[in-house]
């Protein structure tokens, strides 16, 4: 499991993205710096975090990060 | 590194990223990626940029961050520019692609990275297929690159085309069930991959990934390759990355040519000043091996044109006689350009070995397995790549041969030459004895001292020190364990521990200081402390705790004395710089007094935290 506080940190400390909690329901290309590549970092980073795996398919169309959030901790 | 850094702080970058381990570099790259080149440029206008214009199949966007921390580790600013999706042959064949513009506009190194995965073979086999399908996709394959790259040749004016080896996956081999023609397969893509190497020349290197993969890498990720589009996982992109980086080390004129290494735990195992010339490990015993290894790759690296020398902090007359005679070694004085036996710091004696060498200090390669010593160097010579080695001696090559240091493109013949030369111009100085400023280092390292009664767990281990330590050792008088214990339970004297911490670590304990009272004299009767820590500090910080407890206990003086022996030259002037005089002195040795009128001068960067047990002594 991952906390939303834990997720954001890991957003900024380790994807370098300057986001706080209020961007997590953004779109995600209004999010700043935002780069499609950051989703595969995030997907690989998650899985190491998390030690389960994530469903990339679904991942990849998830409009904002609160959604790869949701994936990412849903049981 | 913990941000973004800011362009007007890039000089500091390659140092911070010097003290990273290999897992924090992609974080570190990810953010140097989003630090822009022409901001920095604005900023450091004299810094190095090497322009990469990435083109290959698949999503390579993971290359961005890898090369921009693997360049940043050189110093190098990595001016990135990625192709559109999938357009390689397109870019590479139109001498008006936009890939030619731009390595035609790079005002200095050029790259071209061609970056190729199996996916470009996978892609366009048949269904059903064979293995003579894959060797037919694979040979059309080849050829079209080796194509591509004779117009790359004569387009791409001094820029460099950096191709790959393609990583073979089961996924494909597993497919076939016919034994012979899973082997077939095998064998043609060995082909491919053969000839790709057989391109290598001089505007196309190619990168062989077998090594890589050879080292636990992963290749592939399925699901990024079937859903993302990116065939080469980001492990293998990094380790790719680094070789890129090596790549553009050299040619920004970068390349490294002297070897500097440290002795003790570093080409021998143990401390040659407490272990004497039989003690040391090597060519017997699983370290000693370990050690041999290491000696066979050096030599190996000097009968390639780089320059061994060796810096050590031990007495040159030993160090001489294990190279000269010692039969397990490997090396030998022959092998070394220089050797620098003496208690100076290191970076004074690079710095000279530069000037004796008529090179520059960043064309040196300084390798240690103390973080003292590597701190210090990286500090006072930030030019010098600096080899973290380990306690552990079998790693050493791997950390070594880490980052190719020593790679050219084509090794000439002066080269080859190197070595000799500069042996027959065989200026070995060294051997010179002072000590110069440190203060800045030292009181960066925030050293810690505690000095109290030894416990008796640690008795043994001052029982060792006084029969191994040779050089730091006032009177050489050898303890046995029973007779350590004895002194401690004798109410007239007291036996000190020295145990020390700086920001690299506890170093344990490191020495020892024997006192005795009698009446109103307190009696140092032996201070010894390891090589590996001496002249920081802790000695002259040690004797003063000990002369202000002198001092606070009603002494009307302190008595020490020194007992020369072949090993302990270098500490016997060590009582008279602290302010004793000399009641006697000959050749066998001196006693000295301390009348205890002025305070010990203060150690400032040391902090030293002193119990003397009671009031007696």
């Amino acid at each position: 499991m991952i906390s939303v506080e834990e997720y954001v940190t890991l957003l900024r400390d380790e994807l370098a993205l300057p986001v706080t909690e209020d961007d997590l329901g953004r779109s995600l290309d209004t999010v700043d710096a935002w780069d499609s590549v950051h989703l595969l970092t995030l997907c690989t980073l998650l899985e190491r975090q998390t030690g389960r795996p994530l469903p990339f398919a679904r991942v990849l169309e998830a409009p904002s990060l609160a959604a790869v959030y949701e994936l990412a901790t849903a049981s | 590194m913990s941000g973004l850094p800011p362009p007007e702080e890039w000089p500091s970058v390659r140092g911070l990223l010097a003290e990273l381990p290999d897992e924090a570099l992609p974080r570190a790259g990810r953010f140097l990626a989003r630090l822009d080149p022409a901001e920095v440029l604005a900023a450091h206008p004299a810094t190095p940029l090497v322009s990469l214009y990435v083109t290959g199949h698949g999503t390579l966007a993971a290359l961005r961050p890898a090369l921009a921390v693997e360049l940043a580790r050189h110093g190098l600013l990595a001016g990135i520019t990625l192709a559109d999706f999938d357009a390689w042959v397109r870019d590479l064949a139109d001498p008006a692609s936009d890939l030619y513009t731009t390595l035609g506009e790079a005002g200095g190194p050029a790259f071209a990275l061609a970056v190729l995965g199996p996916e470009i073979v996978a892609a366009e086999l048949p269904l059903p297929w064979r293995a003579d399908d894959a060797a037919r996709v694979l040979d059309t394959k080849i050829a079209l690159i080796e194509k591509l790259a004779e117009t790359f040749a004569s387009t791409a004016n001094g820029a460099t085309l950096v191709l790959n080896t393609l990583p073979l996956p089961r996924e494909l081999t597993a497919q076939l069930l016919d034994r012979r023609e899973r082997a077939a397969l095998g064998a043609a893509w060995r082909e491919a991959n053969t000839r790709l190497l057989r391109l290598d020349r001089p505007e196309v290197a190619v990168v062989d990934l077998d090594p890589l993969l050879a080292e636990g890498v992963r290749a592939r990720d399925p699901r990024q390759s079937v859903y993302a589009k990116a065939h080469l996982t980001d492990d293998l992109l990094a380790a790719y990355a680094r070789e890129v980086g090596h790549l553009a080390r050299q040619a920004a004129g970068q390349g490294k040519k002297v070897l500097v290494l440290d002795l003790d735990e570093t080409v021998w195992g143990g401390v040659l000043g407490e272990v004497g010339p039989e003690g040391v490990e090597v060519a017997e015993g699983y370290r000693g091996e370990a050690f041999t290894r290491f000696q066979r790759v050096v030599r190996q690296l000097g009968s390639q044109g780089v320059l061994v020398a060796a810096v050590s902090k031990n007495d040159p007359e030993p160090v001489a006689g294990v190279l000269r005679d010692h039969p397990g070694m490997t090396l030998r004085e022959g092998d070394f350009v220089q050797v620098r036996a003496n208690w100076r710091p290191k970076h004074d004696n690079l710095a000279e070995l530069a000037g004796d060498l008529n090179l520059g200090a960043d064309s040196f390669v300084f390798a240690d397995d103390s973080p003292f010593e590597r701190g210090l160097v990286r500090r006072e010579l930030p030019g010098v790549a600096v080899v973290d080695l380990s306690d552990e001696p079998a790693l050493h090559v791997t950390a070594l041969l880490r980052d190719g240091w020593f790679d050219v493109p084509r090794l000439t013949s002066d080269d080859l030459a190197r070595p000799a030369r500069y042996r027959e111009e065989g200026a070995r100085r060294g051997f010179l004895e002072s000590f110069d400023s440190l203060e800045g280092y030292l009181a960066e390292l925030g050293t810690e001292v505690r000095l109290a009664p030894a416990a008796p767990a640690q008795l043994d281990r001052v029982s060792q020190l006084t029969l191994r330590t040779n050089q730091f050792n006032l009177t050489t008088c050898r303890l046995s364990p029973a007779e350590v214990r004895d002194l401690a339970g004798d109410p007239d004297a007291r036996v000190l521990a020295i145990a020390s911490a700086d920001r690299f670590g506890e170093h344990g304990l490191v020495g020892a200081v024997l006192l005795r009272r009698d009446g109103a004299v307190l009696r140092v009767e032996n201070f010894l402390l390891s090589c590996r820590v001496f002249a920081r500090g802790i000695e002259q910080a040690v004797l003063g705790a000990v002369l202000e407890h002198a001092r606070g206990s009603a002494a009307r003086e302190v008595r020490a004395a020194y007992r020369r022996t072949a090993k302990n030259g270098r500490v016997a002037g060590f009582y008279p710089e602290a302010g004793f005089t000399t009641v006697h002195a000959d050749e066998a040795g001196a006693e000295f007094r301390h009348d205890l009128t002025r305070p010990p001068e203060p150690v400032p960067h040391i902090r030293l935290s002193a119990d003397f047990g009671g009031h007696q002594p």
